[in-house]
């Protein structure tokens, strides 16, 4: 093995090529996608990211108010985000930690009640993507 | 006449992370006869594309392949941009064209070390691996993701490179490239490295063309064809030309990779000095019309094919995949009889099999 001789060599005097996780953590890249968060005070549960979803993360009861969010199907694609009319979603990162049984999350919007705050982020906010 | 066995290589075999079935007779060592058997990683994605809304199909087909799922998503998106069609502004010709190329290499950086691997040379396995991490960063920090990117959609990507950005991909991919050449030394002059490849598996120019191989195993036989010649993307506008070796064996097909990830990164730099600036997307209005289209791209292990046949609706009436290891396995029947028992890992993983694309 001559030819490796030199990468052996640096490996042995170079220190370790890995981290000492977990108590030396990497800084995360801006914007990576880590996991969903939700702004209970700005969605209005409009529906438009549970229409959108591409793994039927997210589900919605208008009677009760509610959007649920199942976190074991997120693919965190970040269509959510994109989508919302309100900027309610943000992807964080932050990876959800391992669990023994799904997680379902439950949501309470309280964006309606909040109507002018509606209209003047609806005036200012960015045509979504295609998606 | 000596004894005939017959050995079950898979579906669950060291070398291959993935389910196939090769059943294998030989007689006393050697190689007589094989038998391929696929089906044990079927998801029945393509029918799920028809079901599916056309944008929902981009999320579920980059999970088709773990490996290439950048290409994939490029795929996808512009087979069903085709229907339209629509006309992409310069800018996201050539971040896709980056992005498929960082994909390719973090691929064939991800083979080189499990060809390591398979013939037993741990510690090079793991330093090419080491190497294709500074690639995944790369990725994770341009797309948001490490392995499935989800940064195109019908019209466009969703994220840009920005100056910073692209100053850091340039020093690490000038690092990766440097790395990269130490190894691929102990891959081109390394005595146990040669033994176990040259003369292994080889496949004709004839053979290759008549069994309808694709990608590397084609170009590693000594023909000049790939998906990229179509000038999709960018392609057209950079300085590109197939790697071809003329051996047809397995070391030949090393080569093919290794000179291609070189070629990668020289095609990214291009792309990234080249980086026309604009829109990083446009507004497609509607469903896909009724119409059908066909899209060509060149994956790390082969040309991908897509056809797509829009009726107007939200879904597409057909989504249809054909991936470049379904093209390569039968070149298996005609490496492997002849080869001793100790060469069936290698000459397989020459191919860069990629069971999971190849069933869907
Ligand atoms: S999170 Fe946004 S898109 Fe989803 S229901 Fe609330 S306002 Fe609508
Ligand atoms: S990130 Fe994607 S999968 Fe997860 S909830 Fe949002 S749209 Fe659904």
């Amino acid at each position: 093995m001559p030819w490796m001789l030199p990468t052996i060599l640096k490996n042995f005097f170079g220190g370790p090529a890995t981290r000492l996780y977990p108590a030396e953590v990497r800084e995360p890249f801006e914007h990576a996608r880590g996991q969903v968060s939700f702004n209970e005070d700005k969605c209005t549960l409009c529906g438009t990211c549970v229409r959108r979803c591409p793994a039927e993360a997210l589900s919605q009861d208008k009677e009760k108010n509610e959007l649920v969010f199942y976190p074991a199907r997120c693919i965190i694609c970040e269509v959510c985000a994109d989508i919302c009319p309100r900027k309610a979603i943000d992807l964080i990162y932050k990876w959800r930690l391992p669990f023994y049984t799904k997680p379902v999350e439950v949501y309470k919007p309280r964006g309606k009640e909040s109507g002018k705050a509606e209209k003047e982020a609806a005036a200012t906010r960015e045509p979504a993507l295609n998606n | 006449m000596a004894a005939r066995t017959t050995v079950p290589f898979g579906p669950q075999h060291p070398v291959l992370p993935e389910p196939i079935q090769l059943k294998i007779t030989y007689e006393d060592e050697k190689v007589v006869e094989v038998v391929p058997a696929i089906g044990y990683g079927h998801r029945g994605i393509e029918k799920a594309c028809e079901l599916n809304e056309y944008t929902k199909n981009i999320y579920l087909c980059e999970r088709i392949c773990g490996i290439c799922s950048y290409i994939h998503s490029v795929s996808v998106v512009e087979v069903t941009e085709k229907l339209w069609p629509v006309e992409l502004p310069p800018r996201v010709k050539y971040l896709r064209t980056i992005w498929a190329e960082m994909s390719r290499t973090h691929s064939h950086l991800l083979w080189l070390g499990l060809l390591a691997d398979a013939f037993g040379f741990e510690s090079m396995f793991l330093q090419f691996w080491r190497i294709r991490e500074r690639v995944l960063d790369l990725l994770e920090m341009t797309t948001g993701q490490r392995v499935i990117q989800s940064v195109n959609v019908v019209g466009g990507v969703r994220r840009d490179i920005s100056p910073e950005q692209k100053k850091t991909c340039i020093e690490t991919l000038n690092t990766v490239r440097k790395e990269s050449e130490a190894l691929i030394k102990v891959l081109t002059k390394d005595y146990t490295v040669k033994s176990r490849t040259i003369g292994k598996g080889v496949l004709t120019k004839e053979q290759a063309l008549q069994l309808g191989c694709a990608g590397p195993t084609l170009r590693g036989s000594g023909v000049r064809e790939d998906a990229r010649l179509t000038k999709y993307d960018a392609y057209g506008e950079l300085n590109y030309e197939p790697v071809v070796e003329e051996a047809g064996d397995s070391y030949a097909r090393a080569l093919v990779r290794a000179r291609e990830l070189f070629q990668a990164i020289d095609l990214q730099l291009e792309a990234l000095a080249k980086l026309p600036e604009g829109e990083i997307a446009v507004r497609v209005r509607g469903n896909p019309p009724a119409n059908e289209d066909v899209m060509r791209t060149e994956a790390p292990r082969g040309e991908l094919f897509y056809y797509a046949k829009g009726n107007g609706t939200r879904n597409l009436e057909r989504l249809k995949v054909r991936t470049p290891t379904f093209a390569n396995i039968p070149s298996l029947l005609v490496m492997l009889p002849g080869c001793e028992l100790a060469d069936v890992p290698v000459i397989v993983l020459s191919i860069d099999p990629c069971i999971s694309c190849t069933e869907r």
